[in-house]
Parts: structure tokens; C-alpha cells; sequence
């Protein structure tokens, strides 16, 4: 009966399908390829009314075994990629974005650039909501594109424009570039999203014309609107704009501290903090204090030397001047239980003396300071020093031990 | 420590998860996600870019034909687990593989049966031993007599019982007809019943449905009803664990690196025993072929092994092991062949979830139990409760399972269940706390998806967690939550319930190892997330690298196995095919080149590895040329090393295991049914037979010989028509032949033949006419 038949049908398509990708996740693409050409067969007599149809499928798995088949070519690669957009109509769009990509990490970037064009004058009655985010996407690496040729130009210009020889339609062109690749760069980054390659892209173009304001708008637009997710980079990005132009300290420090609450573990709270110890204000240096030392709780700055350094001159500072005693008291208050292990144990102690020997003198200044100089971390280091008849170590341990009230202060 | 100076562009939606339907057939396949400009290429000018999935990696090759098993075979014997087939409806499975969709039948009746024929003291004890007296089964009835006042077991040699029931005292007569069953009429109808077993048009008879209707109420130990909820409430549970269980998640075994950075001696850490509760330290010898080496350290423990979980602090390893109502912690000292030593265990009286070990601080742990609590477990200060909650954080969802692990800060914990991870300040736990992956719109998430395992990828980047759900893998930052980084489908037929990391050494690859239990799935996935741009030396955002792999799994041993007798084979087949209860993997270098040998833990308490080498195809970046030669490999043989371990795992296992004893014993009988007491009954003084075959018997058994012989010598056998002597004539003169004498053998053959017909000549001859004289004789007797 012809249900049977559906039934039969469907089942030797499942079994191939499954064939297939039990040839791929072995890698034997040959297999799988003889076997997809069996599959097609599927698209004849599709009698599903499942949501995926087998036109993705074969588009999925056919890209994939042409992405490591030892035969193929990009030629196949563009006429399957071809054949496989006729076949569906939904997922046209996303097959050409695909394509796109593609071509542009094999380094063809004009054919890529033809290839969005084409996909952007592609309409087709209602564009759902997934394929309008999808034609944005396509406008915005068209952008893109028209970005880099924009810049190449621009350098081209740049290059001649020193041997005093204008050429006025390189301008022209480079100008006509600047305009698409500004409206559609334009468009998508209002959307939230991570859009870190096109902001950076736009705010290029926008500083190369002047418009200082409307990047500033833009980036601080990227950072702070509470509809785009906390990217980090969006605060960079900012800070970095700012600091080519010159802004004021104040507002530098400003964005700083919103990154540091947001990321408290983010590699510019090294720059951070050597601004903050620079300043004259009593507020900045405890808050410089209190970053480096939130700096130094992330596992992936535990052997960071130059993070060490900063804590270590910081704590000298105080130490020495005797004002400000109460600031590391508190700061080390919630970490005392802690630290201790985490930083300061004897096997640390022989690990990153035997590794690194500059980082094994700022800690042990620092655990002298804050856990006295009976502590395992300072004993084992000066011990070794000694040894190894290092001055540097010798003048910390005399350092230290001058120093040891200030340890019954901190820790009592 | 350095975010990457661009990451990959996408959408950032807040809400529900809109997609419906779950992922294509083919979802991880074939997609670039998105590109990213990868700083200048070679020519200048000119930009390259990178995509986020699709990018070359390195090439992974089985190095053998199949899983070998590291260890001999568990010891005890397996019971397999519960098959669908056991607790289903019987025909619905058929059905609904037709249907396609359909609710679950559970076949209540058949497990109730089973309890009652399984279990008779339980579920009659005290009622069957005070009817035991009166209980005869002659021809008697089960009588009712139901008084005003009191019920009274008759004294009869007739089964009696009571039932409470108010009846009027008027109708006492016409009640007791009702009440009254034959019993032989009763119990031939049921053995009747047992005659047409299995016939589609079985009736239930009247009379029986009337007994079970009286009996009833004062027939069960435990109150009918009560029973059924509970039989019931098993079988949901039995069901619900059948479709899925996530009591395994996070796996069973656990691997600790060598000490030094060339050692080859690591150790395993697994559970085994027949009730998997041993745990066991055992040392390992990484070479061509992975060996154990001495005897494992072990430890028994009161309850099944769930979890175990390990982690080097210091360069001491902690290992936390996870049975239902008790958590463990063991520490392995660096020096090596050092015992591991216990040093605390905490009960709980919910089953716990979740147990992880701190990678920052040496003896701290997180714990979560069922009720939604999650606690920090510091071996010094104790337990210290960060939350409790029994909802679920983003949305409801009705498992109680939550999961903890640690963060790239020492004092922060992540929490999860099957809505997403919230990572918390255990300073602060109410107030510090931030969403780190939700399953909605922010992720990309499909409809239905749920948070399946998470897990903290420090030792591969200190701030990246792995969240796997049923459908896909997510790569998440700590410093931009709810974004992830990666996403991937990974196309399991089952949700992911192990994971394991192994950290690429630097320029390389992070490889990601995804279990499955029931299945028995095993892939390889590696990322990316260090390679450095040419220009500025930033990271670069984190990418997918090479193609996915599959290796080998569990069952793939049995087709290298020796060939078994058939129901062997199926003894074999169930015990490979048990699920996977563990993962854990060991990286080797060999100076440039890598290998990888994998250790799988089935339900069965088996250990088996898998190594995998790294090809050798130059550069990593020529995908095309890494394509293996040999690739429609039909079906490769193991090495003799391997083969050599199949051999012995088998034998280990036919003698260790075997097949259970009830089944090699002959059927017996119960004499108390082949005789009566009367046949049964022993003789006052034993006769003066008896007294000689015991002696007899005592003799033969101190021999060892037979006691046939006590019998009379056995009847003379009948003898053979050709005189004795010689063997028989085919072997004589197949003998000759051989001598090359047969024409001999021919002539004599001939010639005592011709004798011998001469001598049956005359022998009919004589009996031919005795008969004659017979004949007559008779013939003289008719006739007259």
C-alpha cells in the first residue's frame, strides 16, 4: 500500500542519513559522498511535512564533505553551493551568507562581495523574522567589505598623496565606498548584538572624516545601552577612542571603573591601576588598591608578574609613608582566609622560585607585608635568596622585618 | 588572561527561546557561523579571515581497531539493567514506534504478579501461616460465616476464612452460598487457565474474579491498594530513569596525571564491585598499549558510586566521589605509589547531584543535593550553604537536579540547573551574583533545550565554561555572560552526560571529550581559543577547530572478541553494551607528535580505553591532504597486543562471572510432589538391605568409584554375531590395503566367506527340515 511505502521509504532514508554521518565523524568522506548521492533521492519524493526538508540536510552535509573531500575544488564547491540555493527557498539566504563565508576564508573577496550583492537583491514574498536578520547580516558584511576596499584606497591615496599626485577618481571611489559601507554599517550596529568588527570598521571611517562626535556617540552608544549584552570590548574600545584624543583623566578613569565592575579580571586594570597610584587623590589610589588587589583573585593572573609588581609597589608605598594602613586592612579582610592557600603556599613557593624568579620576590613582599615574616611564602623565598646570595632579597628580607609591626596591625 | 581584541558578530535577543523543533538531522555540519578578520595575510593589503566553526585542526586516528579493555572484568556477577521490554505494556512498544507518539503503557499487572509469585512472605506471609493448619485442598469449600459479632475461623479440615461484612443475620443462609468457592473447581479452572497461556482469548473465569473479589480486603500483608501505589510509583520511576537518568552526570571515573611532566605512571580512579561500591586506586602505565601496574588501592564504601571527581591543587589530588546519600573526599599525596587517604564524608538526606572539587584551594568542594541546595564543602571549616531553592532560577522546569562548579574566581561558584547557570560570591551569595547562561533568546537556544552538564574549562582558559544541553554545546566567558563564545551542535542521539577537557599544550588545540550513557557515544571535538593574531599579539576570539570525530566505543569490542558459543555471545553482547558510566582521558607526548588514550567505565564496572593518535600530515592547516589513505578501511584487526587482551578479558570473564548458577543447575523436583508422606516416611529400623547398600555407598564414595555395582551385575550383553576376535571387516581390510597385502585379505575374505555360507547352508538346511517336521505335525493337528 502506498502508506507502507511512506513508511519503507521514510525508514531507508533515516538508515542512509544515519550512514552518512556515521562515514563523516570517522572521516571517510568518500563514503559518506557515495551515500549522499543516494540520499538525494529523498528530495523527489519528500512526503514529509517536517519542519527541516532534506534541501538542508544535503546542503549541510554536502558543504561539509566538500570542506575535506580530498578531491574537490572551490569550482564544485560554488556549483553545489548554486544548485543547493534553487533547491530551498527558506533557507536561501542563509545558504548564501554561508557561501559568503566561504569564499572569504579562502581569500576570495571579490567573489564573496559579488555574492552578497546578488543575495541582497534576492526578495521573495514575506521575509520572516530569522531571514530579515539575515539580510541585515548580509548588508553588514557587504559594509564591510566596502569598508576594506574603502581603506585600501584610502592607503593608496595616502601612499600617492606624499609623491604630491592626486588622483581624482581613486577619490571618487574611495568616497562612493566610505558612503556604502557607512549606511549598512550604520544600520546593524543599532541592533543589539556583538557587533565589535563593524563598530570598530564604522568608527574608522567616521574619524577619517572627522566626525569625532558621532564615533564618540556610537561607542559609548555600544558600551552603555543596557539592550547590548556587558562586552568588554565595547568599553575598550571606548577607552582606546578616548585616549587617542586626548580626553581628560577624569573621563578615562570613568569608563575604567565601569569596566572594572563589569570585569574586575579585564587586562587593562594593570593600566588602571598604574594611573590610579599616579594620582594625587586619596580616592583614586584606594581605588587603584582595591583593583589590583580585585585583580589578583582571578586564577589567570596568579603568576602574572607584572600584576605582582604593581600590588607589591602599591603595599611598599603605604607601608613605607605609614598612612593608609586601614586600606589594605580592609582590603585584606576578605581574603585572608583565602589568599593564604591560594597564593601563598609552601609548594608555590618552591614552584615559582624554581620558574620565575622576579615573580617569586614581589610575592614575597607582599605575603611579608600582609602575613608577617614567619609566614611558609616569605620564609621559603628568603631562605632560598640567602642561598643564592641574591641582593635584591636580602634588602626585602631587611625590608620586611623592619617592617613586621605593620603585619600585627593589618592582620589584629 | 587577555579577551579576545574582537569577538565573532551575532544577534543578542532577550526572552524565551523562539525556535521550535529542535535542531536539523545534520545540525553541526556545514556552517562557518561567522567570520572575523584574522590581521593581514602574506600579501599585504590583503585581509584574511577566520569563521567561528569549520576551521582546520588536527587530525585524530584510532590507533587500533577497537576499544580494548584496560582492566580484567569487574567481579560479580552483572545484573543487566531494565529494558523497556520489562516494564512495558506488553505490544505497546510495537505501536508506538508505528504511532510515533503515544504515552508510555506500563505493564502494572505484570510486576504486581511478579512480586507475588517473586516474593510470597511478603505479600501473604502472616495470613498464609495462620491458615496454614486448616489449609487442606481435598474437596472443601471456602466457607464464610459471617456472625453479628465475631468471626471464627471454623475448625474444620476445610479452609476457612473471615470477611468482615455486615450482612444481616436474617439472609445468613443465602450470603454463605455466596460466599462460598470450591476450591478444587477453583484450582482446576486456574490450572486450566496456565494450560492457555498466551492465548489472545483468555476469559477471566467468574469464580476467580469472585475469590480475588472476597479475598481481597484480608489476604495481603500489605494493604492491596498501598501496595499497587507503590509498585506504581516504582514503575514511574523506573520509567522515567529508563528515559532518561541523570544520576550518572559527570561520570564515574577519573584520571590523575603523572606527577612529573615525563612520568608515564598515572592513576585510575573507579568504582567497582558488585554493587559498584569499591572505589579503587589503581596505577597505570602509559605506553604503546596502556597496563595497569600492581594492586589498586580500594575502599568500600555503603552506596553505589555515581560520581567521581578530581582535581590537583598544589600538587596534591583531591578526589570527591558522589554515591546517593553520602559525599566523599579522598587525598592522593604527589610522591608516587603514596595511598590515597579519606578525609571526610558528609550525609545527606536528600540525594546529592552534583560533587566537584576546587581546582584553586586544596579540600574544598561544592555539593548540591535534589531539594535545590548547594553547599561549599571546605574539608577544615565544614559546610557552608549558599542557597536553597527549590524552583528553578530562569523559568519552571520540574527536575530537581542542580549542578555547582568553580569559577576562575576561587571564591566564586557557579550554580545550575536545567534553566541555566547563575554564577554567586560565596562571601556574599544573596547579593554577588550574575546570570552566566540562560536557555532563552540570549544563547540562541531551541525550544525545549535544558542544561544537560556544565563544566569549568580552567585548565584549558582560565575564565571558559562548557554547557552542554541535549542538542548543543556552548563555550561561555565569564567576562560576557550570556553571550557564548561558541555554539555548536553536537548531534548525539542522547544528551551528553560526560564531558572531559584535555588542555592542548600551547599553539594547539583544547580537546573536548562528550559521552553519552545509554548510547554509548563518544566524540572528539577541539577548540580554539589562544592562536594570537600576526598583528598585535591580542587573542583571537575562540573557534571551532577540524572536523568532529567519533571513537570507538564500548561495544565496539565485541566484533574482535574470540568467538563465543551463542548464549555466551548474548552473555558478552549485554555486558558491552551496558551503559557508559564514566570518562576521563590522558594526554601523551611523544615530542612533536601527541596521543590520547581515552578510558570509558561502562554500567558493568568495565574499563576500557581507547587510544588515538595524532596524524602526521605536516602542517594542520591542509585539511585535503589529511585525509587518511586508507579510507574505506573494511574492517581493520587489532593488533596481537590487543588480541591478547580480548582473549584474556573473555576468559577472566567466563570464569569470574560465568553464567548464573541457578541456570547450570539441572531442573529439580520436589519429591514432596512425586511422593506421598506415607512413600516418604522412614522405616523404624533399618533393614538388613539398607544397612549393606549404606555401606556400599560409603565405600564407593571412599573410592571415588561408581555405586552401580551395588545392583546385580548388569544382564549379559547380547554377542556379537562375528566371533570376537578380529575387528570388524571394513577396519581389517582398509589395514591390509594399507599393507598392501589386501588381495590376501581378499582371498581369505573370499574363502572363510565361502565357508561361512556353507555353514549357513547347512544350518538352513537342518532348521528347514525341523520345521518341515513341525509343519506336519501342526497340519496333522488341524486337520484332524
Amino acid at each position: 500500500s502506498f502508506h507502507e511505502y511512506k513508511l519503507n521509504f521514510k525508514k531507508s532514508k533515516e538508515m542512509c542519513l544515519s550512514y552518512i554521518q556515521d562515514a563523516m565523524l570517522q572521516k571517510q568522506w568518500k563514503r559518506a559522498a557515495e551515500f549522499l548521492t543516494f540520499y538525494i533521492e529523498s528530495l523527489e519524493k519528500n512526503f514529509s511535512a517536517e519542519c527541516t526538508s532534506p534541501s538542508e540536510v544535503i546542503w549541510r552535509i554536502g558543504t561539509e564533505i566538500l570542506c575535506h573531500h580530498s578531491h574537490s575544488s572551490m569550482k564544485e564547491f560554488n556549483s553545489f553551493t548554486e544548485h543547493v540555493k534553487t533547491l530551498g527557498v527558506r533557507r536561501y539566504l542563509k545558504v548564501c551568507l554561508e557561501h559568503t563565508f566561504h569564499l572569504l576564508c579562502n581569500g576570495l573577496i571579490d567573489e564573496a562581495y559579488q555574492n552578497l550583492s546578488l543575495a541582497e537583491s534576492w526578495r521573495f514574498g514575506e521575509q520572516t523574522v530569522i531571514q530579515r536578520k539575515e539580510m541585515k547580516l548580509i548588508k553588514a558584511y557587504r559594509g564591510l567589505l566596502d569598508y576594506y576596499s574603502w581603506s585600501k584606497q584610502k592607503n593608496i591615496l595616502l601612499e600617492h598623496g606624499q609623491d604630491g599626485f592626486e588622483d581624482l577618481s581613486v577619490e571618487q571611489e574611495m568616497h562612493s565606498c566610505f558612503r556604502k559601507a557607512a549606511v549598512n554599517l550604520e544600520e546593524i550596529i543599532k541592533i543589539p548584538g556583538v557587533w565589535d568588527l563593524f563598530v570598530k570598521c564604522y568608527v574608522d571611517l567616521l574619524e577619517f572624516y572627522g566626525d569625532h562626535n558621532e564615533a564618540r556617540q556610537v561607542l559609548s552608544e555600544y558600551a552603555y545601552n543596557s539592550k547590548f549584552p556587558a562586552n568588554p570590548n565595547a568599553h575598550v574600545y571606548l577607552y582606546q577612542f578616548l585616549k587617542r584624543h586626548g580626553e581628560s583623566k577624569k573621563s578615562l578613569i570613568s569608563v575604567l571603573k565601569i569596566l572594572h565592575d563589569i570585569v574586575p579580571s579585564h587586562e587593562l586594570m594593570i593600566d588602571f591601576n598604574i594611573m590610579l597610584q599616579k594620582s594625587k587623590k586619596r580616592k583614586r589610589r584606594r581605588l587603584g588598591l582595591e583593583v589590583i588587589f580585585a585583580v589578583l583573585d582571578y586564577a589567570g593572573w596568579k603568576e602574572n608578574v607584572k600584576a605582582w609588581s604593581c600590588l607589591a609597589r602599591q603595599v611598599k608605598q603605604i607601608v613605607i609613608s605609614e598612612k593608609h594602613l586601614d586600606w589594605i586592612k580592609q582590603e585584606w579582610n576578605s581574603r585572608k582566609d583565602w589568599w593564604p592557600a591560594f597564593h601563598f603556599s609552601r609548594y608555590l613557593a618552591k614552584k615559582n622560585w624554581q620558574e620565575n624568579e622576579s615573580l617569586s620576590y614581589e610575592k614575597a613582599l607582599v605575603a611579608g607585608i600582609l602575613l608577617g615574616k614567619d609566614c611558609k611564602y616569605f620564609k621559603y623565598v628568603s631562605h632560598q635568596g640567602c642561598k643564592a646570595q641574591v641582593k635584591r632579597l636580602r634588602v626585602l628580607k631587611k625590608f620586611v622585618n623592619k617592617h613586621n609591626p605593620v603585619y600585627l596591625r593589618i592582620s589584629g | 588572561m587577555e579577551f579576545p581584541s574582537a569577538l565573532f558578530p551575532s544577534y543578542f535577543g532577550a526572552g524565551p527561546p523562539r525556535e521550535e523543533g529542535g535542531p536539523a538531522p545534520a545540525a553541526g555540519w556545514g556552517e562557518h557561523g561567522q567570520v572575523l578578520e584574522a590581521g593581514p595575510g602574506r600579501r599585504q593589503a590583503e585581509t584574511t579571515f577566520v569563521s567561528r566553526c569549520g576551521g582546520a585542526g588536527e587530525s585524530w586516528e584510532p590507533a587500533d581497531a577497537a576499544a580494548v579493555p584496560l582492566l580484567p572484568p569487574n567481579a560479580g556477577c552483572w545484573v543487566p539493567a531494565v529494558t523497556p521490554q520489562d516494564i512495558l505494556y506488553h505490544g505497546v512498544l510495537r505501536r508506538k514506534l508505528q504511532a510515533g507518539k503515544s504515552e508510555a503503557a506500563l505493564d502494572f499487572t505484570k510486576q504486581l504478579r511478579h512480586f507475588f509469585v517473586d516474593h510470597p512472605e511478603d505479600a501473604f506471609g502472616s495470613l498464609g501461616r495462620l491458615l496454614h493448619q486448616n489449609f487442606y485442598l481435598g474437596n472443601s469449600k471456602l466457607r464464610v460465616s459471617v456472625h453479628p459479632e465475631v468471626t471464627t475461623l471454623l475448625p474444620t479440615p476445610s479452609l476457612a476464612a473471615a470477611i468482615p461484612s455486615f450482612c444481616p443475620f436474617s439472609s445468613l443462609q443465602r450470603r454463605a452460598r455466596d460466599c462460598t468457592i470450591r476450591m478444587t473447581a477453583l484450582r482446576e479452572e486456574i490450572s486450566r487457565l496456565e494450560a492457555r497461556r498466551g492465548c489472545p482469548r483468555k476469559h477471566l473465569v467468574p469464580r476467580l474474579r469472585w475469590f480475588s473479589h472476597l479475598s481481597r480486603d484480608w489476604l495481603f500483608e500489605v494493604p492491596l491498594g498501598l501496595l499497587a501505589d507503590c509498585v506504581h510509583e516504582d514503575l514511574l520511576l523506573q520509567w522515567g530513569s529508563l528515559l532518561f537518568d541523570d544520576s550518572p552526570t559527570g561520570g564515574a571515573l577519573a584520571w590523575l596525571p603523572p606527577k612529573d611532566v615525563g612520568a608515564r605512571m598515572g592513576r585510575l580512579v573507579y568504582p567497582g564491585g558488585q554493587a559498584m561500591n569499591h572505589l579503587y586506586f589503581q596505577d597505570v602505565v602509559l605506553e604503546e598499549l596502556p597496563r595497569p601496574r600492581g594492586c589498586p588501592a580500594q575502599f568500600e564504601l555503603n552506596g553505589r558510586i555515581r560520581q567521581v571527581a578530581a582535581a590537583r591543587v598544589d600538587g596534591e589530588d583531591f578526589v570527591g566521589v558522589r554515591s546517593d546519600y553520602h559525599c566523599g573526599v579522598w587525598r592522593v599525596p604527589g610522591r608516587t605509589g603514596a595511598t590515597p587517604t579519606p578525609l571526610q564524608v558528609i550525609r545527606t538526606s536528600v540525594p546529592a547531584s552534583c560533587l566537584t572539587v576546587s581546582p584553586h584551594l586544596s579540600g574544598e568542594l561544592a555539593v548540591c543535593t535534589q531539594s535545590g541546595a548547594v553547599y561549599l564543602w571546605n574539608v577544615e571549616t565544614g559546610l557552608q550553604r549558599l542557597r536553597h531553592d527549590p524552583q528553578t532560577m530562569f523559568f519552571r522546569d520540574h527536575s530537581p537536579w542542580r549542578w555547582s562548579d568553580f569559577t576562575a574566581h576561587p571564591r566564586v561558584l557557579s550554580c545550575a540547573d536545567r534553566t541555566g547557570l547563575q554564577c554567586l560570591d560565596t562571601r556574599a551569595p544573596e547579593r554577588c551574583q550574575f546570570d552566566l547562561f540562560k536557555v532563552g533568546e540570549e544563547a540562541g537556544c531551541q525550544q525545549g533545550e535544558r542544561v544537560v552538564l556544565p563544566m569549568y574549562l580552567g585548565r584549558a582558559y582560565p575564565s571558559q565554561h562548557l554547557v552542554s544541553t541535549q542538542f548543543s554545546v556552548y563555550v561561555l566567558d565569564e567576562r560576557l555572560p550570556l553571550v557564548p563564545m561558541l555554539k555548536w551542535a553536537h548531534m548525539m542521539k542522547a544528551p551528553p552526560l560526560f564531558a572531559h577537557l584535555v588542555p592542548g599544550s600551547p599553539g594547539r588545540s583544547h580537546k573536548v571529550l562528550l559521552g553519552t550513557s545509554h548510547t554509548q557515544e563518544l566524540l572528539l571535538l577541539q577548540y580554539q581559543g589562544e592562536k594570537r593574531g600576526s598583528r598585535g599579539g591580542s587573542r583571537s576570539a575562540c573557534q571551532l577547530a577540524g572536523p568532529l570525530q567519533k571513537l570507538h566505543s564500548i561495544a565496539s569490542c565485541l566484533q574482535h572478541l574470540p568467538a563465543q558459543l551463542p548464549h555466551q555471545h548474548h552473555l558478552l553482547q549485554q555486558r558491552l553494551s551496558a551503559p557508559a558510566a564514566g570518562l576521563a582521558a590522558a594526554l601523551q607526548e611523544d615530542g612533536p607528535r601527541e596521543s590520547l588514550t581515552v578510558f570509558q567505565l561502562s554500567e558493568a564496572g568495565d574499563v576500557i580505553i581507547n587510544e588515538e593518535e595524532e596524524e602526521d600530515t605536516g602542517t594542520p592547516a591542509a585539511p585535503q591532504e589529511a585525509e587518511c589513505p586508507q579510507e574505506p578501511c573494511a574492517s581493520p584487526q587489532p593488533s596481537p597486543a590487543a588480541a591478547l587482551r580480548y582473549r584474556r578479558w573473555v576468559t577472566a570473564l567466563c570464569k569470574g562471572c560465568g553464567e548464573p548458577p541457578q541456570r547450570t543447575r539441572p531442573p529439580s523436583f520436589s519429591q514432596k510432589r512425586l511422593f506421598t508422606r506415607k512413600e516418604l516416611e522412614e522405616p523404624s529400623a533399618p533393614s538388613a538391605l539398607h544397612e549393606q547398600a549404606r555401606q556400599r555407598l560409603r565405600q564407593a564414595m571412599r573410592d571415588g568409584g561408581r555405586i552401580r555395582h551395588w545392583d546385580s551385575p548388569p544382564p549379559d550383553l547380547p554377542q556379537p554375531l562375528e566371533p570376537a576376535a578380529g575387528p570388524d571387516p571394513l577396519s581389517t581390510r582398509l589395514t591390509a590395503a594399507w599393507c598392501e597385502d589386501w588381495e590376501r585379505w581378499w582371498e581369505e575374505r573370499t574363502r572363510f566367506n565361502v565357508a561361512q555360507r556353507q555353514r549357513a547352508l547347512r544350518e538352513r538346511r537342518r532348521r528347514q527340515k525341523r520345521a518341515h517336521g513341525r509343519r506336519s505335525l501342526s497340519a496333522s493337528f488341524t486337520s484332524s
